[in-house]
């Protein structure tokens, strides 16, 4: 929220069209007070209001409430497996190796080209059902070694929760776009960082761990703190497979009750005051790595 | 007399379809100081490059204490392990102090422990004479003091050459001087040095021989004195009556 908090820019460079009378000073002033802060703060009082008096609300407000944890669990899950693929997946689209550098590219594009929901049913209903049956093929073939009941023999896709297969999915494709953030930040640290190191006797990996990545990290650390608020909306995607975060609890509320307006007023809320104390989180992070 | 300690055979490299190097051969024995002059261009900085593999080279061979290097590129770790590098740019790492600099390598790459690094690296910066710019960060630091460290981080590796990529040419004018004196010191110390420098006042000092390169070939070699005071040399001439005024 950082680049609308200042408002329109109000430089004052006096012409003959400068309001030189006192009241013309004052809505000069008018026009540069954040408004949208003022409205938004308005719309959170009324609404407080109403989820603590008005029972319809306070029934809304009390159902969304108990997804809360399962969106932070699949946010934070997610965004932390998100970091992982893409740091390695970023780093594969710098390599010089063919083969790891093709492999991060196809990674790269084929998350781009398909809509996250839809690479979450195919990790659902595909991935998982197919990872399951290849390991109880492997399981049988490594029954001389194993024995008949191990657990690769065992193992069922229906053993593998729907929380977990989306959360996955989702850490997935967004480690598909944190890759380029990576790459973007790794390319943007000039090529004389690298040659130093090497010329120290520094090893590829070594240049990077120490050298390249960590000045790498810091200079990307704004599109890394907006990427995590975009997971935390995105992760109210995965109630369309049924699991129970705070989306899907207001929609089985509205379905039941037909409280519309109350459930997803309260939902919005909810989601707005979660990424306003992110986005608060995010960027008191950047302001101690910038410093450190 | 011994082998040279860098040879360099009938080098060639090109960049697309520039040849940056035509067939260039010489040698630096061990404590000389050669200084490489030439045009913008002439591929005075690719030769430099390649003598530690931050360019590759497509034809030809260079020994470096006996590591050969050639177009296969082996070899590259264990030559950088014995030439220290000092750029144009400094290419100090803005992230880490001035102390840290001198002792990443040291620590990660010479496998010294902390305390052994430090005091090296303590030592250097007396000898570049900045002791007190110990726990700065690059950017606190003038372009000349930047370049003191750099050449004291390549110094704490131990290197049996060090190589200049115009360690002035970035600087202002009244900070050359203090990095030049450095070099100096080192030269008077017998360090084996591979200077590509556009400082004449440098190269008559302290140079044991000054190439002159032009369009990615030596065109003309010889001690200071033959090369400045009587250049036999059409384009060598040329050039010095640019660049000396």
């Amino acid at each position: 929220m950082g680049r609308f908090a200042s408002g329109p820019k109000a430089t004052y460079i006096p012409t003959d069209e400068t309001p030189q009378t006192a009241q013309g000073r004052a809505i000069d002033r008018l026009s540069t007070l954040p408004w949208w802060l003022i409205i938004l703060l308005l719309l959170g009082v009324f609404l407080v209001h109403q989820l603590s008096s008005n029972e319809p609300y306070v029934t809304a407000f009390n159902r969304v409430v108990n997804g809360i944890g399962t969106t932070l669990l699949v946010t934070g899950v997610g965004y932390t497996l998100a970091i992982c693929f893409g740091l390695v997946a970023g780093l594969g689209r710098v390599s010089k190796n063919i083969l790891i550098f093709n492999a991060a590219t196809l990674y790269v594009q084929v998350i781009r080209g398909v809509p996250i929901l839809v690479q979450m049913l195919y990790w659902s209903f595909v991935i998982v059902p197919l990872g399951a049956t290849a390991l109880n093929a492997l399981g049988a073939w490594l029954a001389p070694v194993l024995g008949d009941a191990s657990f690769l023999v065992k193992i069922q896709s229906r053993d593998i929760d729907f929380m977990w297969r989306v959360t996955f999915a989702l850490a997935f494709a967004y480690g598909g776009f944190e890759a380029e953030t990576f790459r973007a930040g790794i390319e943007s640290i000039g090529k004389g960082q690298m040659e130093a190191a090497r010329s120290l006797g520094m090893s590829y990996p070594q240049a990077m761990l120490y050298i390249i990545l960590p000045q790498a990290i810091r200079r990307v650390l704004p599109p890394l703190g907006n990427d995590l608020i975009s997971m935390l909306k995105d992760s109210s995607l995965v109630s369309a497979l049924g699991v129970r975060e705070m989306t899907q609890e207001a929609r089985l509320l509205a379905a039941a009750n037909f409280r519309y307006i109350e459930t997803y007023s309260s939902l919005a809320f909810m989601y707005l005051s979660l990424t306003l104390i992110l986005s608060l989180f995010v960027r008191g992070i950047e302001n101690r790595w910038k410093q450190g | 007399m011994s082998a040279p300690f860098i040879q360099i055979e009938n080098v060639h490299k090109h960049f697309g379809s520039t040849h940056a190097l035509r067939g260039v051969s010489t040698y630096v024995n061990k404590g000389e100081v050669l200084v490489v002059i030439g045009p913008s261009g002439c591929g005075k900085s690719t030769l430099l490059r390649s003598i530690n593999g931050l360019e590759t080279i497509d034809a030809g061979k260079i020994i470096v204490d006996n590591n050969v290097i050639d177009a296969k590129h082996k070899n590259i770790n264990a030559v950088r392990a014995e030439v220290g590098m000092v750029f144009q740019q400094f290419n100090l790492f803005p992230h880490l102090t001035v102390l840290e600099n001198l002792t990443l390598a040291q620590i990660k790459v010479r496998k010294r422990d902390k305390k052994s690094s430090q005091d090296i690296a303590h030592d250097l910066l007396k000898k570049v004479r900045i002791p007190e710019k110990i726990s700065m960060y690059p950017g606190q630091l003038s372009g000349g003091q930047q370049q003191r460290v750099a050449i004291a981080r390549a110094l704490a590796m131990n290197p049996k050459v060090m190589l200049f990529d115009e360690p002035t040419s970035a600087l202002d004018p009244e900070m050359i001087n203090e990095v030049l004196d450095v070099m100096l010191d080192l030269a008077r110390e017998g360090m084996t040095m591979l200077v590509v420098s556009h400082e004449m006042g440098f190269a008559r000092n302290a140079a044991s021989r000054v190439v002159f390169m032009d369009a990615g070939a030596i065109v003309a070699e010889g001690t200071p004195h033959e090369m400045f005071d009587n250049p036999t040399n059409e384009r060598m001439k040329q050039f010095l009556s640019k660049i000396l005024h």
